[in-house]
């Protein structure tokens, strides 16, 4: 699903670069949940950057769904991100004009669907992160962990082919953190999404299928 | 597929994809606006109300007052169309057959007929000679009842009483002539402050020296400082006077037509008024266009301040909108909205706040300014004035308006939208 080699991203001026990723070439098949680690400054959300496309790598090899991400356009990004990619942030960041079914719809009527199908899929989104009573409120009316399955289900709404999260349970508290991880093992084994999630939680490596360890910008194979 | 066929659906394609932006970004705005705080919107359509009103009103009062002054040029200088004697000729002649056969043309409300000169007027206070004043003005002749067809005179009797056909040593003067009552030149006129009075006695000496007392009748005010320093007595008093019969100076013709004065000039020169110069009234008004050309400076200076309130006004807004929103605008652009479509989203609410401002500025200016105003006119040295909204301003002045937000939205719209979705989210 995805491929990289020897992936880098520099970052600042020529006369003081800043080596976020020196090199970093990975494989995340089709259905694998990944976790990405590494401490804090290691490079794991510019990777998540780099694999999202919402950030250009400054060399090195990526491909997408057998796709070779360098040959896309601008518009084409944004038209691959739209239909293929969905991302959970660390702040979840809800339009604070729109309701739920609203924000969750937004991707939907971006691909050119009617607004009785945005509303039947979103719904079905919105159930899948257990807010099926929660369709018509606000984001300010929601909690934190109740605003970041809002963002997931925005983010699935579309099946993306995969799904990214860089620290989506940063801003929580355990339990609910607890509920967003449970969730995406749920999406991962139910319906065989892959996806791809930045975390500085320990216990979290128990959680995925496979972690990618990242330090000072290089996979670092020294840990388990 | 052929080449050919391929670019076209990609062209059906890309204008699909067009559509569906718009629709995308109305959603947006509509929401944005609609979910919005409410006394914020408020305050925002009040402030666009208010400048859009403000430009309005400006707008109209302009015109109102250049409608005051081309109608009274109208009423009593110039009706619509002015004859004149023939070049190095003082009179014109065969006037009564003339009038006749103009006035029994189509289109024409009536004619008048006057002989102007220049007299002096002395005024003797105590009659004793020993305070006396003196001053010049033209005195006109007219026929009391054609007149009535042409001019306001009539009707703008401050005292005494119109003239008669058949007064001769009558006579009716400007309120500028008499002094006193509303008069703006006090001091150059006869009766001074206190004015003259009806039924007191002045001298009038005519060109060919004759002299002659006159009592009188009747003092008016036009409001037009060019009319109310005239007199007049009636047509044949002046004849008399002038030892003249069936001429005169100037015929003036009103007609049911003020944009069509072309054609009927044609048509007084078909009848055979060949030689005499014909005018519309517009050749005479230099003065008022001149007047006009300079409220035009101070229309468009404080047209263009509105504008900039109005623009600030909208920057403002859009720009608190987009600051707040940096890491909403970053994840739609990161989810697969294009800049595009987000800043079309906040265009429309630019447009949404001006279009708003245009309703209600329109509305306060036609369902309450403009009523009141019809009541309680504007009472200028130049006339009563009242509120003259032109459709052409009105749409000039919407656009303007609609034009100057647009570009006030977009600025801060496309400022942001443009950043990195990086930038927008982790923001620097
Ligand atoms: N926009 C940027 N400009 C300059 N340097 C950057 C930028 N973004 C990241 N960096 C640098 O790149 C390195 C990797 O940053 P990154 O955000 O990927 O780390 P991280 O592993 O996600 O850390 P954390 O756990 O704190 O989120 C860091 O040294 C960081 O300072
Ligand atoms: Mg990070």
């Amino acid at each position: 699903m995805i491929k990289t080699e020897k992936l880098t991203r520099t970052y600042g001026t020529e006369e003081l670069p800043v080596l976020a990723l020196r090199g970093v070439s990975i494989h995340i098949k089709k259905g694998e949940f990944v976790g990405i680690m590494g401490r804090s400054g290691s490079g794991k959300s510019t990777l998540l950057h780099q694999l999202g496309l919402l950030d250009t790598p400054t060399s090195g090899k990526l491909i997408i769904d057998k796709k070779n991400t360098k040959e896309f356009s601008n518009k084409e990004k944004s038209l691959f991100r739209l239909k293929n990619l969905g991302y959970v942030f660390q702040e979840y960041a809800l339009l604070p004009e729109l309701t739920s079914i609203e924000a969750v719809s937004l991707p939907l009527m971006m691909i050119g669907l009617n607004s009785n199908e945005c509303k039947i899929r979103a719904t079905q989104a919105l159930e899948a992160v257990e807010l099926g009573d929660r369709l018509n409120h606000l984001s300010y009316e929601l909690s934190g962990g109740e605003q970041q399955r809002v963002a997931i289900a925005r983010a699935i709404v579309n099946t993306p082919k995969i799904l990214f999260a860089d620290e989506p349970c940063a801003n929580l508290d355990s339990e609910s953190s607890d509920v967003i991880i449970n969730l995406f093992k749920k999406l991962n084994k139910k319906l065989g999404q892959t996806i791809v999630m930045v975390s500085h939680e320990p216990e979290d490596k128990n959680e995925v299928d496979r972690v990618i360890w990242l330090k000072d910008g290089l996979l670092d194979n020294q840990q388990k | 597929m052929t080449k050919d066929k391929k670019g076209f659906l990609q062209k059906i394609q890309s204008a699909q994809t067009t559509l569906n932006d718009l629709k995308v970004a109305t959603f947006l705005a509509i929401k944005q606006v609609t979910r919005s705080n409410k006394w914020s919107l408020f305050l925002t359509i009040s402030i666009m109300s208010l400048v859009f009103l403000n430009i309005a009103f400006i707008a109209a009062l302009m015109s109102g007052m250049v409608e005051t002054m081309n109608s009274q040029a109208i009423d009593t200088q110039f009706s619509h169309i002015k004859i004149e004697p023939p070049e190095n000729e003082m009179f014109i002649k065969n006037v009564k057959s003339l009038k006749n056969k103009i006035n029994h043309l189509n289109g024409v409300i009536g004619s008048t007929a006057h002989y102007k000169t220049y007299t002096q007027f002395t005024y003797d206070k105590r009659k004793d000679g020993q305070d006396t004043k003196i001053g010049s003005w033209i005195v006109s002749s007219m026929s009391p009842e054609e007149e009535k067809k042409v001019s306001i005179f009539h009707n703008s009797i401050l005292a005494g009483e119109y003239l008669n056909k058949n007064d001769r040593d009558k006579i009716l003067l400007g309120k500028d002539i008499s002094g006193g009552y509303t008069s703006n030149f006090i001091h150059e006129s006869l009766g001074g402050s206190s004015g003259l009075k009806i039924g007191e006695k002045i001298t009038i000496t005519y060109p060919n020296g004759i002299k002659r007392e006159y009592t009188i009748k009747g003092i008016f005010d036009t409001k037009n400082l060019f009319a109310d320093a005239g007199a007049f007595v009636t047509e044949k008093e002046m004849e008399d006077m002038l030892q003249v019969s069936n001429q005169a100076t100037e015929i003036l013709v009103k007609t049911k037509n003020i944009n069509n004065t072309a054609k009927y000039i044609q048509d007084f020169r078909s009848i055979g008024i060949t030689k005499e110069k014909i005018n519309p009234w517009t050749e005479y008004t230099g003065i008022i266009t001149d007047i006009t050309e300079s409220m035009l400076m101070i229309k468009i200076l404080l047209t263009g301040i509105g504008l900039f309130v109005s623009g600030i006004t909208i920057f403002i807004i859009i720009f608190i909108g987009v600051i707040n929103k940096r890491k909403e605008i970053g994840i739609l652009k990161a989810i697969g909205m294009e800049k595009h479509t987000i800043v079309i989203s906040y265009l429309l609410q630019a447009l949404f706040y001006a279009l708003l401002g245009i309703g209600g500025g329109l509305f306060i200016l036609y369902f309450i300014l403009s009523p009141y105003f019809a009541i309680h006119p504007l009472d200028f040295p130049i006339g009563l004035v009242y509120l003259e909204i032109l459709t052409k301003d009105v749409i000039i002045n919407s656009i303007a308006l609609i034009v100057a937000s647009i570009i006030s939205g977009f600025i801060p719209a496309w400022g942001v939208s443009k950043k990195s979705i990086l930038d927008l989210i982790w923001g620097v």
